[in-house]
């Protein structure tokens, strides 16, 4: 033994003898604090705005549901008609066959086989909204057509079904989440018992697992509420169809409006919208924000655990009540992925296209012909801008709701962050337009789209790095904090090395949602033709971009031509945000290992 | 506050508790420089708390009331908590190994405590790993990750990371309560051939080991009310 010191003499470290604490450490979390707060109020300040533009008289907004903007008549109730109606279609679908596929890939499939049907699932939720328009235009509508005898297909069912698709992969996420956090003790002493499979999921697992999986059902409904580029495709965007109660049924069959295919254009008629008008699509943009931060807010407050419904004794059918409900469970797992494979079989075929070198390498000719090598450029121009803005931003975010805010603040921060991610992209859009392309005068600029697709990515990031400092057992921070570390040198030796995973595996993730985004660049960032392939300089610097060409390739549904070029930049982009997927799995893998 | 007491740790009616309820205390008791006290009371007494609340790691919501000097501050007013801490190594309960391998691990708190040359602080991680009883085994495997030793082991690779920074006072939490027989004798062992040349408050369970270990004893389960006075008032 060799430090023979005694002890209670001086103090043994001074301060000047300290290493330097990391002083970027604090400036990082409060300025992405501060930064996204901005980025909250910037969509509030744009709704507020255009609200004082113009008189917005709420009660007839509310009771009417004629929207003729040249005779300044506002009423919306036909697009909080549409709203509710696709977004129910979508969950009456989407809910119980998510239920189930959560229930059977968490309680019933093999690991080994749950795994790979998980991700499977996982990647329908990859798939950019403008793909499933374009799979929508393509099966949905004409399938719509031929049952419903509705011409073109354009109907309110049409986009319900299209929506169930979107909100499926929400739905089962968050449910096998909600599954997984049983502890695996109510089943074993629920089967101790004597009870089958099916009692037991019935009796100890759902009463637990239950108020997690009601808030799946709402944060899908919060995604169904604010989607608006594929309802957009296929929903026909008529004004003023409310139907009589008598008629209600059959009004499913013909077109109609949401609130967020209304402020999805057309372009020209929303920038041109000034005094009332402008109001009034504000007073619709705020209607918007409040149902699906409603829908957000309610998801993340969670009620208790009810006691399970008391299951009547089957006698002897148990076993045969357990084998059915095993098949129908299974067989809820197997929708999706058939969903998955049919949209994979229709891509390749429709977008040949993408097959041949040259549609990646050749620029884009006339209005449907050439490549996309532009839109490439572009896309992956502004994937890459946000990406940089996104990282510091959803770390800064991410360390304030996992370390540095107190419980309250932490419990504010973090719906405040749930709720930015939930607002609808076409909000973020316009928001977007008024604020970089009219009032600081940037016109159509890339970088104007690279900072609202950050502020898409940035709750992603910030969620995921805060869920994983979550993880991190307390005793690691004390025994850390107990060798006198200061808060900052704990970040920077424990903190971050921890999140590091995370914080890769939400940048691709956010960046892959980022990727597919239509909305936010139709009116701030993006020309259909005629932009230089990397633009210089910020100001009218607009790029071409694969969403928000295949959109306008899209519209011109009745061209053939275009259609197919729709289809192969549509392919081009899964894959390009395919790959953004596949680079995150290593990462992940290295989380659930060390987790 | 200045230093009013030669004792390192000196508690004068020392209260910690919730904003409705007392959790632990009055309790007076004094550590003396190159002593081992014992902390002994049954689970739930709250001797780990009382640890907890001379380095101010006390979990939010927990306040302390009543005089409280640590190594000469008031750890309420220290002006920074981290040198405070880092004068006054905490071991816990069960062993926390940060990723990394074992010279990494002894090298933890240094590294951020103490300005040095490299090859200096390696010797005051090695002096500590000898001070702990764990140089003999783990000399030839210094760049394994730590994760791989035994629970004993990673407990002594605890205690020489708090030795590392030559701290005038040690808060051992329960050293040995998670571990097994064998890794408890050698845990024990490492904390006995400290006493007399360190400052030790340690908190037991186990009415023996500290018997064995300390030359003074606290007992939450008999708490000083009557040095203390007002107890009823507190509650």
């Amino acid at each position: 033994m060799t430090t023979g010191l005694l002890h209670g003499a001086s103090p043994v470290v001074g301060v000047t003898r300290r290493p330097r604490s990391p002083r970027w450490v604090p400036g990082l979390t409060a300025g992405g604090g501060v930064l996204s707060v901005l980025a909250g109020l910037f969509v509030v300040g744009f709704v507020l705005a255009g609200l004082a533009a113009g008189d917005v008289d709420w009660r007839i907004l509310l009771s009417t549901s004629t929207w003729d903007a040249p005779n300044d008549a506002y009423g919306v109730t036909a697009m909080l008609w549409g709203t509710a109606v696709v977004s129910v279609i979508a969950l009456c679908l989407a809910v119980p066959v998510g239920w189930a596929a959560a229930t059977a890939l968490h309680e019933q499939l093999p690991p080994r086989l749950a795994r790979p049907l998980r991700s499977g699932v996982e990647l329908l939720a990859a798939v950019p909204s403008i793909v499933y328009g374009l799979v929508g235009i393509a099966v949905v509508r004409p399938f719509v057509s031929t049952v419903g005898n509705v011409p073109g297909g354009d109907s309110l069912l049409a986009a319900g079904l299209v929506l169930a698709v979107m909100v499926l992969p929400t739905i089962v996420a968050v449910s096998v989440d909600a599954l997984a956090a049983v502890p695996d003790s109510a089943r074993e002493a629920a089967a101790a018992l004597g009870l089958t499979r099916r009692e037991v999921i019935r009796s100890a697992v759902l009463p637990l697992a239950g108020p997690g999986m009601r808030a799946a059902v709402l944060l899908g409904l919060a995604r169904a509420l604010g989607e608006t580029i594929a309802v957009f495709l296929v929903i026909g965007r008529a004004d003023g169809r409310l139907p009589d109660p008598a008629s209600a049924l059959s009004s499913l069959l013909s077109p109609g409006q949401t609130l967020t295919t209304k402020l999805g254009g057309p372009e020209p008629v929303l920038a041109g919208a000034v005094g009332s008008h402008r109001a009034a699509l504000s007073a619709v943009a705020l209607l918007l924000l409040l149902c699906v931060g409603g829908a957000t807010l309610a998801s993340s407050r969670r009620s208790g655990a009810r006691p399970a419904r008391r299951t009547p004794y089957a006698g002897r059918f148990r076993l045969a009540h357990d084998r059915t409900a095993t098949a129908l469970r299974t067989a809820a797992v197997v929708l999706p992925l058939l969903l998955l494979a049919g949209i994979a079989v229709l891509a390749i075929t429709r977008g040949s296209a993408a097959l041949s070198p040259s549609f990646w390498l050749e620029d884009a000719v006339g209005a449907s012909g050439g490549g996309v090598r532009g839109q490439i450029l572009g896309t992956t121009l502004l994937v890459i801008a946000a990406g940089i803005v996104t990282l510091p931003l959803g770390l800064g975010l991410g360390l304030l709701i996992g370390e540095y805010a107190g419980p309250r603040t932490r419990r504010v921060l973090h719906t405040a962050t749930l709720t930015l991610g939930g607002v609808p992209t076409i909000v973020l859009g316009l928001a977007g337009y008024a604020f970089f392309s009219t009032a600081l005068g940037w016109g159509k600029s890339w970088l104007a789209g690279a900072l609202l697709l950050a502020v898409v990515a940035t709750p992603v990031v910030a969620l995921t790095t805060a869920a994983r400092l979550d993880q991190l057992a307390s005793v690691h921070r004390e025994a850390a904090l107990a060798l006198g570390l200061t808060r900052s040198q704990l970040v920077r030796a424990v903190l971050l090395p921890h999140a590091r995973p995370a914080l890769l595996t939400g940048l691709l993730l956010g960046l892959a949602r980022a990727a597919g985004e239509t909305a936010p660049l139709l009116f701030t960032a993006t020309v259909f033709a005629g932009a230089t392939a990397l633009p210089l300089g910020v100001v009218q610097a607009p790029v071409q971009s694969l969403p928000t060409h295949v959109f306008a390739l899209a519209q011109d549904a009745a061209d053939p031509a275009a259609l197919a070029a729709a289809w192969g930049a549509g392919v081009v982009l899964v894959v390009l945000a395919g790959l953004l997927l596949l680079a995150a799995v290593p990462a992940r893998r290295r989380m659930t290992a060390t987790a | 506050m200045t230093a009013t007491s030669a004792a390192t740790v000196d508690a004068d009616r020392l209260v910690v508790r919730t904003a409705q309820r007392v959790l632990v205390g009055p309790l007076t008791f004094h550590v003396c420089p190159g002593t081992t006290v014992g902390l002994r009371g049954p689970s739930g007494s709250g001797k780990s708390t009382v640890l907890r609340a001379l380095v101010g790691l006390l979990p939010a919501g927990l306040t302390v009331e009543g005089g409280l000097c640590v190594l000469g501050r008031r750890p309420a007013e220290a002006g920074r908590l981290s040198d405070l801490r880092a004068q006054a190594g905490l071991v816990g309960q069960s062993p926390v190994v940060f990723p990394g391998s074992v010279l990494d691990n002894a090298l933890f708190g240094l590294r951020h405590v103490v300005r040095a040359p490299r090859a200096c602080l390696r010797e005051r991680a090695v002096n500590a790993l000898e001070e702990a009883g764990l140089w003999a085994e783990v000399a030839d495997r210094l760049d394994s990750p730590a994760a791989q030793l035994s629970v004993g082991q990673r407990q002594r690779l605890c205690l020489a990371r708090a030795l590392a920074l030559d701290p005038a006072l040690l808060l051992l939490d329960e050293p040995t309560s998670a571990l097994d027989a064998g890794s408890r004798e050698v845990v024990e062992a490492s904390v006995a051939s400290l006493r007399g040349r360190r400052t030790v408050l340690l908190v037991s369970h186990d009415a023996d080991q500290i018997a064995r270990l300390c030359d003074a004893v606290v007992d939450l389960a008999q708490p000083a009310w009557d040095i203390a006075g007002s107890a009823a008032t507190r509650s």
